[in-house]
C-alpha cells in the first residue's frame, strides 16, 4: 500500500509529511480490519469527518467557531461546511489555500489558532490537511445518523462465535491481535449470570445442579428462569433509579422525607413485566396524559417528581420552579438522548447542535405542569408541595380494609352531624374567688400578682392579674402559673380559660404533673384584641409534650396550670389577667370525635399519597431565560423538539406525551443506542461508548460502532424488550469468557476494551449489601413497600440544619433490617453511610455511571459496620449448623460466598483460622470480606 | 486581503480548557516544580477553612458602618434595593445600626469590632476581605455555592477539587477531612466529590473516640483476632490476585492493611489530651484554672492543626450558630465568643510551628446579612427581637497564612454595608485565588464530565493578586 504521494500536505509544511504517514499507519492498525477492503483504492477515504476530523475541530475550534452564535468569533463557524468554505477557512482540495491550515501551523503568536491552550499536534495538522485535500466532506456526528444494519464482519476463527454479537467483538479482537479467552468454568459463569440478572448469588444446590449439567441448553433454561424471577426487577431498578434521581427526601435545607417509594416499586414491577422500553418511557414521562390513565400510569410519572426541591424559607417559588424544570430538561437529555442539554441553558450549546432557543422549547413541555410548590403565605415562608398526588396501597388487602373503614367513618360522621349536643358538664379548676385566691402562684421572673375586680362576664368578683417587673435583661419569656393539690382531670375533653393581656404574641398553656411531666397547648393573641377579655379553648388531645419536658403530662395527676408568653419580649411592664380556668367533661360527642380521629388515622396509615405529574389547563407562557436567569426573560417560545434530530410525526400533541413519543420514535438515532449501551455497560463494566451520559461531540466515540448499531436495531426490532436484549448478551460467547487472564493479556488491554476476557469488577453498593445478606442467610426476599431503615450509626439525622419533620432515624426491626439495598431510605442530605462508602449515588442529580472506588473505608465497613457484623455472626451460625467435617464446612462456606470450588491452599488457610480462633465467626467474616465475594468475576 | 483576516485573533473568548483533558493531571500541576505562566508557584500546601454556618453579619464584625447610626430606623434609598432579592424581609425594611465599637488593631491597624478581642491580637497576620459577593440567599444553596461554586446540588466541593488536584501527602489518612460542631443546611452535599472519584469526598471525623464510621472493631473482637482475620483475607486475596491478575485485588489488599493501621492510628491522632496544657489553653480548651471549656469548635481547630501536621491537605471546619434572624444582639456575641479565642489560637499555634506559611486559613460564612432589620419570625410571622436577614451582595471574610498579605485589608462596601464599591471578590474569584495560592491554575484544573471540562470556577473567576504577599 502506498500513501506517500497522496497525503496532500501543503508543500510549505512538508515536515509534517512523515508524521502523516505514521499517523496513517497507526490508523490502519486500529481500524485496519474495516479498511482491509479499501486498501486497494487511494487513501482518500482515510480520514472520516466524524471519526477523525470533528474531534479535532470540536476540541480546538468550536468553542469560538461552533454552534454557539453568541460566542462565535469573526462570524466563522467551522461546524458547517458552507460557512467554513464561504470565508475560505477551508478550500476543498487545497490545504495550501485554506486559512485554517495556515493558522494552526503559523509560528506568529498573534495569528496562531487556537489562541489559548495547546496547538494542534503535527498528526492532527496532517489529518486535517489530508481531509481538505480530499474534498473536506462533512458528515453528521455519528450518533445523529441513524444506526446502519451492519454486515457481520469476517473473522478468522469462525468456530468461536455462538451468536451474531460475537462476530463484532471477535472481529475487533482479531484486528488488535487478541484472541478470545476460554469459557469460564461453570460455577463462575453461573455466579456471573445470577449477579447480572437478579443481583444475588446462586446457592450451593444451584451450583451443584449446573455443574452436573453445564450444557448450553441447561444454561439457556436457567437464563429464562432468572429473567422470570421477581428479583430481576430489583437488580435492574437500581441503575434506573440513579437516572431517575429517585430519593426519599427533598434535598437542600429542610431535607424532609417524601413518599416516592410507589414510583420505585413501579420501576421494579415494570422491569419484571418487561414493559417495552418505549412504553416504559411514555408512562414515566407522560402517563398522566394518556387517555384515562390508570393509577399505575400516574405513579410512573413520579419519575419527574423525584427532582430535589429547595424548601429553604427564603427560596423564591419561581426560582424553585425554574430549577425543577431545568433539572427535568437535563435529565431527559441525559437519559434518552445521551446529550448534555443543560449546556444550552445560558447560551447555544458549544459543541452539539442544540440552540438556546431549542433548549427552552424543550423546557416549554415541562412548563405546562401545574405549580408544584407553594409558600404558606407572604409572611409564612414554609414551602409546601401542592401538585397532584394519588393514593396508593401497599397491598390489595390494605385497599379493602380502607374501604371498610371508610364505611364506618361515614356512618360516624353522619351521626356526629345529627347530634350536636355538647354537654358533658364542667369542672371548675381555678376561679380566683374565696379565701387566699392567689395561693400557689408561681412566676418565672419578678412580677406582682394581685386579685383584680376587672373580671370577664360571669367571672365572679375577682380575676388574677400579674404585672411583670422591668428587668435588665430580656429573658425571652415570661410565665405565671398556679399550683394546687393534685387533681384528676382525665375526664376533661377541653380546657378553657379567660385571658386579658397587653402582650401581643405567642402563649403556651401548660399542664404540669408534680414531677415535671408537662403538656402544652400553643395559641397566639396576635389575632385577638389586646386589653379585652378573650375566651381560649383547648382540646386536651391538642396538647403536646414540649421538647424540654421529660414526658407528657398525665391528666389524672395535674398539680399546676401555667401560662407562658414567649418570643416577643421584653415583657417588663406588661400584664396578664386570668380567670375561670375550667374543664369541660367528655361527652358522647367527644367520644365520637375521638373515634372519627382514630378511624381517619387508621385509613391514613394504610394509604400512601405519592406525587405525580399534571399539566395545567392554562399553562404559563415559556420564555427564554437570558443567561439562564429565571428573573430575566427573553423571547417567548413554544414547545418543540431538536431540529438536528429526526422530524416529529406530525400528529404528535404539543405536550409531554408528544415529547415522549418523539423520543421513542424508531427514527430517533439516539435513544436505542443510549439504552443498549447502558445495559451493556452494566454487564461488561465498560460501555461501547464509555461516556454513557454523553453521545454528543464531546463524548467518546464507540469502540465497536457496528456492534452498537446491531444491538440498537435489534432492541427496537424485538419490541424494545430489555429482557430479550439481555438474553442475547448473556447467551453470547463474549459474555461467557473467563475473566482470569495472563499478565500479557492484561497489559495488552488493561481496560478490557476489546472484551477479550470476561468482565471483572466490584459489585455496586446495593449488591454488596444484597449478596452478603444472601450469603449469610439473613436476606429478606420481600419485594417492594415503604423504605426501610437498616442499622446506621446513631444521630446522623440530627446533623442537617433546620430539618422540620424528621430527625429520628427509626431503625427497622425484624425483616426491615435485612431488605435489599434499593429499599434503604435514601435521604439526600445524609444518605446511608455504608452504601455511600461503596459509591452509591447521593441521587442529587441524574447519574448515568457510578464510580468504582477501592478504599480503606470499604474495608472498615465490611469489617465493622454493625450490619455486616450481624451478617458475619449469622453466617457463622449457619456454618456451625451444617453437617460434616470442618473441611467440608469450609468448602461449602467458600462456595456459598464465592461459588467456585476453593483450592486446597485456600481451604487450609481457612481451616487454620478456624483452628486458631476456635469459632466460625472469623472464617465467616473473612469470607464476607474477600475481594471475590464483592466482585463479579 | 484574505477574508479570513477578518477573524479577530485577539477577541477570542478566554474561557474553556479544551484539549487539556487528554493530559495527565500531574503534567498540569506540579506543586514542587518551578512556576510557569500557567502553573503558579505554590504558596500554600494545606487549607483550613473555618466556615461560620449561617452567615455572620459584616457590619457587626469586620466592616464598620458608622453611617448606619444616622440611617437607623429609616428605609434604604429605593434605587438601592430595587430588583434585589431578600430571603424574608421587604426592600422597605428599616436600617438598624450596629451597637459595637470598631477600632484599628495591631500595627497594621485593621479595623474590626470589639467583639473579637483575641482575633484582634493576630490582626497583623490576616488579610481581611470586605468585598466578598455570592449568588445565593439561602443557606443550602449558599453553602453549596461557597463550596462548589454552584448553587445547586451535584458539583464537587473546593476540598474535593483540591484533593483531586494535589493528592495527599499522607497515604494513611484521607486528603480531605471535615470537622463540625453543628449541622450544615445542605447536609453532606457540601463536602461531596460530585462527579469526581469518591476518593476525593470529604471524610467526616466525628467527635468521640470513633471519628470515622465503622473504625472500631466490635467489642468482642480482640486486636489479635482482627490481625488474624486481616491476614487470612490478605492470603486469600493474594491467591485471587494470582488467579485473575486484576490490579484491583492488589489495591484491595493494600486497603485492608491501611484500614487495620487506621484502627489504631486515627484514635491516637484525634486524642487531643496528649497536647500540653499551654496548647489547650491557647485554643481556649482549658481556662486559666485548667478547667475544660468543652468547646467543640476549639477542639476542631486544634485537631485541624494536628491533621495538617500529618499531611492532610484540606481540613473543613463548620461552626454552627451564625444565622441571626432574630435577637442578633444577644446571640451574636455568644457565637463570636465560641470561636474568637480558638481562631486566634490556631493562627498563633500554626505560626509558632512554622506551619502558617504553608497553611491557608480561611474564616467566613456563606453570605452576609442585611443592614436592614428583620423583625418578624420567618416561621410564624410573629414579631421578634431585632435580627438581620440573609444578604448576598457583600460580606466579609478573612484569610491568614498560605501566601496572603499579613495585616492587609482588601475591598470596600458602601456606607450601608449593602453593596460593594471597591475591589469586588466574587466567590468564583475567591476560589480562583485560593487555588492559585495552592499552585493551581483554576482554568486548568478541569474534569471532563458529560462532555464538558468542568472547573471549580465554572466559566468565571479571576485571581486577585492584590491580596497575595
Amino acid at each position: 500500500m502506498s500513501v506517500t504521494d497522496s497525503t496532500g500536505l501543503p508543500s510549505r509544511n512538508a515536515a509534517s509529511c512523515a508524521a502523516a504517514i505514521q499517523v496513517f499507519l497507526a490508523v490502519l492498525l486500529v481500524f485496519g480490519g474495516k479498511l482491509e477492503a479499501q486498501t486497494a483504492s487511494t487513501p482518500s477515504t482515510t480520514y472520516s469527518f466524524s471519526r477523525d476530523i470533528r474531534p479535532i475541530l470540536s476540541g480546538k475550534c468550536f468553542q469560538c467557531h461552533g454552534p454557539d452564535a453568541a460566542a462565535r468569533e469573526a462570524d466563522l463557524r467551522l461546524d458547517q461546511r458552507a460557512g467554513a468554505i464561504e470565508l475560505d477557512a477551508i478550500v476543498p482540495g487545497s490545504p495550501e489555500a485554506s486559512e485554517i491550515i495556515a493558522r494552526v501551523t503559523t509560528t506568529d503568536s498573534d495569528l496562531r489558532m487556537p489562541p489559548e491552550g495547546d496547538s494542534l499536534t503535527e498528526e492532527q495538522v496532517a489529518q486535517l490537511a489530508t481531509w481538505i485535500e480530499d474534498g473536506a466532506e462533512y458528515e453528521k456526528h455519528w450518533s445523529f445518523q441513524a444506526p446502519q444494519g451492519p454486515v457481520l464482519p469476517l473473522v478468522n476463527d469462525s468456530s468461536w462465535p455462538v451468536s451474531e454479537l460475537d462476530y463484532f467483538t471477535l472481529g475487533r479482537m482479531e484486528q488488535a491481535g487478541l484472541a478470545p479467552s476460554k469459557k469460564a468454568e461453570p460455577a463462575v459463569l453461573l455466579r456471573r449470570l445470577y449477579l447480572d440478572l437478579i443481583g444475588l448469588p446462586p446457592t450451593v444446590e444451584e451450583l451443584d445442579a449446573f455443574e452436573a449439567d453445564p450444557s448450553a441448553a441447561n444454561y439457556e433454561a436457567i437464563v429464562d428462569t432468572l429473567l422470570q424471577s421477581k428479583h430481576f426487577g430489583e437488580k435492574w431498578a437500581a441503575g434506573w433509579l440513579d437516572l431517575a434521581r429517585y430519593a426519599d427526601s427533598n434535598g437542600y435545607q429542610h431535607d424532609d422525607l417524601r413518599s416516592m417509594w410507589p414510583y420505585r416499586d413501579w420501576v421494579v414491577e415494570a422491569l419484571n413485566r418487561d414493559m417495552p422500553f418505549d412504553q416504559f418511557t411514555i408512562e414515566q414521562l407522560a402517563g398522566d396524559l394518556l387517555p384515562e390513565p390508570t393509577t399505575s400510569q400516574l405513579v410512573a410519572t413520579g419519575f419527574n417528581r423525584n427532582v430535589p426541591v429547595n424548601f429553604s424559607g427564603g427560596a423564591k417559588v419561581p426560582e424553585v420552579r425554574a430549577n425543577v424544570l431545568h433539572d427535568r430538561v437535563a435529565t431527559t437529555g441525559a437519559v434518552w438522548l445521551g446529550l448534555t442539554l443543560e449546556c444550552a441553558q445560558c447560551h447555544d450549546h458549544k459543541f452539539d447542535a442544540v440552540s438556546q432557543r431549542e433548549y427552552y422549547q424543550l423546557y416549554a413541555y415541562f412548563n405546562k405542569a401545574v405549580p408544584e410548590v407553594a409558600q404558606k403565605s407572604e409572611t409564612m415562608f414554609k414551602k409546601l408541595f401542592v401538585g397532584r398526588e394519588v393514593v396508593v396501597y401497599e397491598s390489595e388487602q390494605d385497599r379493602l380494609r380502607v374501604a371498610e373503614l371508610e364505611k364506618t367513618l361515614a356512618a360516624e360522621e353522619n351521626l356526629l352531624a345529627q347530634n350536636d349536643a355538647d354537654d358533658g358538664g364542667e369542672i371548675l379548676i381555678l376561679d380566683f374567688e374565696g379565701q387566699d385566691p392567689l395561693k400557689g402562684n408561681q412566676l418565672s421572673h419578678p412580677a406582682n400578682t394581685s386579685a383584680d375586680r376587672d373580671t370577664p362576664e360571669s367571672g365572679g368578683n375577682f380575676a388574677a392579674k400579674t404585672v411583670v417587673k422591668p428587668a435588665d435583661k430580656d429573658p425571652g419569656y415570661f410565665g405565671t402559673g398556679f399550683t394546687f393539690a393534685e387533681r384528676d382531670l382525665s375526664a376533661v375533653a377541653e380546657l378553657s380559660l379567660w385571658i386579658k393581656t397587653d402582650i401581643v404574641g405567642s402563649f403556651n398553656l401548660q399542664v404540669h404533673n408534680a414531677d415535671n411531666r408537662t403538656s402544652t397547648f400553643g395559641f397566639s393573641t396576635a389575632t385577638t384584641k389586646p386589653g379585652t377579655w378573650t375566651h381560649i379553648k383547648a382540646r386536651t388531645d391538642a396538647f403536646e409534650k414540649p421538647a424540654w419536658a421529660k414526658a407528657e403530662a398525665d391528666w389524672a395527676e395535674v398539680t399546676k396550670i401555667q401560662l407562658t408568653a414567649y418570643g416577643n419580649g421584653p415583657y417588663g411592664g406588661k400584664y396578664i389577667m386570668l380567670d375561670n380556668i375550667a374543664g369541660r367533661k367528655i361527652s358522647e360527642r367527644d367520644k365520637r370525635i375521638k373515634r372519627i380521629a382514630s378511624l381517619r388515622k387508621g385509613i391514613e396509615q394504610l394509604q400512601t399519597s405519592t406525587m405525580v405529574m399534571q399539566d395545567a389547563v392554562q399553562p404559563p407562557d415559556t420564555h427564554m431565560m437570558i443567561r439562564g436567569d429565571y428573573a430575566n426573560l427573553g423571547d417567548r417560545v413554544e414547545t418543540g423538539v431538536l431540529s438536528s434530530l429526526h422530524a416529529p410525526a406530525s400528529e404528535l400533541p404539543p405536550n409531554r406525551l408528544g415529547l415522549a413519543k418523539w423520543l421513542v420514535d424508531p427514527a430517533n438515532p439516539l435513544t436505542s443506542r443510549v439504552v443498549v449501551n447502558r445495559i451493556w455497560t452494566e454487564i461488561f463494566g465498560r460501555g461501547i461508548v464509555t461516556t454513557p451520559e454523553d453521545f454528543g461531540m464531546q463524548g467518546a466515540s464507540p469502540s465497536h460502532p457496528q456492534l452498537l448499531d446491531w444491538l440498537a436495531l435489534r432492541f427496537v426490532d424485538q419490541g424494545w424488550s430489555q429482557k430479550r436484549l439481555l438474553k442475547s448478551i448473556v447467551m453470547s460467547a463474549t459474555y461467557q469468557q473467563t475473566s482470569t487472564a495472563s499478565e500479557a493479556r492484561i497489559k495488552h488491554d488493561p481496560a478490557n476494551a476489546f472484551y477479550a476476557r470476561g468482565p471483572r469488577f466490584r459489585l455496586t453498593a446495593e449488591l454488596v449489601r444484597d449478596n452478603l445478606l444472601s450469603v449469610s442467610g439473613l436476606l429478606s426476599r420481600k419485594i417492594g413497600g415503604p423504605m426501610v431503615y437498616p442499622v446506621q450509626p446513631e444521630g446522623l439525622w440530627m446533623e442537617i440544619l433546620g430539618v422540620m419533620d424528621t430527625k429520628e432515624y427509626p431503625t427497622s426491626t425484624e425483616i426491615g433490617r435485612h431488605r435489599r439495598g434499593i429499599y434503604t431510605v435514601w435521604r439526600r442530605g445524609n444518605p446511608y453511610p455504608s452504601m455511600i462508602n461503596f459509591d452509591a449515588s447521593e441521587r442529587n442529580v441524574c447519574t448515568a455511571q457510578r464510580d468504582r472506588s477501592n478504599t480503606p473505608l470499604q474495608a472498615l465497613t465490611l469489617l465493622n459496620d454493625p450490619a455486616y457484623v450481624e451478617m458475619a455472626t449469622k453466617f457463622a451460625e449457619v456454618i456451625w449448623g451444617w453437617q460434616g467435617s470442618d473441611r467440608e464446612k469450609v468448602v461449602r462456606a467458600f462456595r456459598t460466598a464465592i461459588s467456585r470450588w476453593p483450592t486446597d491452599e485456600e481451604v487450609a488457610i481457612l481451616l487454620e483460622l478456624r483452628r486458631k480462633r476456635g469459632s466460625w465467626y472469623a472464617v465467616a467474616q473473612t469470607l464476607l470480606n474477600l475481594d471475590e465475594t464483592i466482585t463479579k468475576s | 486581503m484574505n477574508k479570513i483576516d477578518l477573524l479577530k485573533r485577539r477577541e477570542f473568548l478566554r474561557e474553556g480548557t479544551l484539549g487539556i483533558g487528554a493530559l495527565a493531571l500531574s503534567d498540569l500541576l506540579a506543586p514542587n516544580a518551578a512556576a510557569t505562566e500557567s502553573n503558579p508557584r505554590p504558596r500554600a500546601k494545606n487549607v483550613i477553612f473555618l466556615h461560620m454556618v449561617g452567615g455572620p453579619s459584616q457590619m457587626d464584625t469586620f466592616d464598620p458602618k458608622p453611617a448606619l447610626d444616622k440611617w437607623d430606623g429609616q428605609s434604604l434609598p429605593e434605587e438601592m434595593t430595587r430588583g434585589q432579592k431578600f430571603a424574608f424581609i421587604t426592600p422597605q425594611a428599616r436600617v438598624i445600626k450596629s451597637p459595637y465599637a470598631f477600632k484599628p488593631q495591631g500595627s497594621s491597624g485593621i479595623v474590626m469590632s470589639e467583639l473579637f478581642p483575641e482575633i484582634a491580637k493576630v490582626a497583623d497576620d490576616i488579610t481581611l476581605i470586605r468585598s466578598m459577593r455570592t449568588n445565593e440567599i439561602n443557606h443550602g444553596s449558599g453553602e453549596l455555592f461557597l463550596h462548589t461554586g454552584h448553587g445547586r446540588l451535584g458539583r464537587p466541593s473546593f476540598g474535593a477539587w483540591t484533593a483531586y488536584g494535589l493528592g495527599t501527602e499522607n497515604e494513611n489518612l484521607p486528603a480531605y477531612i471535615v470537622l463540625k460542631d453543628g449541622p450544615t443546611a445542605a447536609g453532606t452535599s457540601v463536602w461531596s466529590n460530585g462527579f469526581l472519584s469518591s476518593r476525593h469526598q470529604g471524610v467526616e471525623f466525628r467527635k468521640g473516640r470513633q471519628p470515622i464510621h465503622f473504625l472500631d472493631s466490635p467489642e468482642f473482637t480482640s486486636l489479635e483476632e482482627r490481625r488474624e482475620v486481616v491476614d487470612a483475607i490478605k492470603q486469600l486475596n493474594g491467591k485471587a490476585l494470582q488467579r485473575y491478575r486484576d490490579p484491583e485485588i492488589a489495591t484491595r489488599i493494600a486497603q485492608y492493611e491501611l484500614a487495620f493501621r487506621m484502627q489504631t492510628s486515627v484514635p491516637d491522632l484525634v486524642d487531643i489530651d496528649r497536647e500540653p496544657e499551654h496548647i489547650l489553653k491557647l485554643y481556649g480548651l482549658r481556662d486559666s484554672q485548667g478547667e475544660e471549656s468543652g468547646s467543640e469548635f476549639a477542639r476542631n481547630c486544634l485537631l485541624a492543626r494536628r491533621l495538617v501536621e500529618k499531611g492532610v491537605r484540606f481540613v473543613q471546619i463548620f461552626a454552627g450558630g451564625w444565622d441571626h434572624h432574630e435577637s442578633i444582639y444577644s446571640s451574636l456575641p455568644r457565637s463570636v465568643k465560641k470561636v474568637d479565642q480558638a481562631c486566634a489560637g490556631l493562627i498563633q499555634d500554626l505560626k509558632q510551628r512554622s506551619l502558617l506559611d504553608d497553611t491557608l486559613v480561611i474564616w467566613g460564612g456563606e453570605f452576609g446579612r442585611t443592614p436592614m432589620v428583620q423583625e418578624y419570625s420567618a416561621g410564624t410571622g410573629e414579631k421578634t427581637a431585632p435580627g438581620r436577614d440573609h444578604h448576598k451582595e457583600c460580606f466579609s471574610i478573612w484569610m491568614a497564612g498560605g501566601g496572603v498579605k499579613p495585616g492587609f485589608t482588601y475591598g470596600a462596601t458602601d456606607e450601608f454595608g449593602f453593596g460593594i464599591v471597591e475591589n469586588e471578590m466574587h466567590v468564583h474569584d475567591f476560589h480562583a485565588t485560593c487555588l492559585h495560592l495552592l499552585g493551581i491554575d483554576h482554568e486548568r484544573l478541569t474534569f471532563r464530565h458529560q462532555g464538558r471540562d468542568f472547573r471549580l470556577t465554572d466559566v468565571h473567576g479571576k485571581v486577585v493578586h492584590d491580596i497575595i504577599a
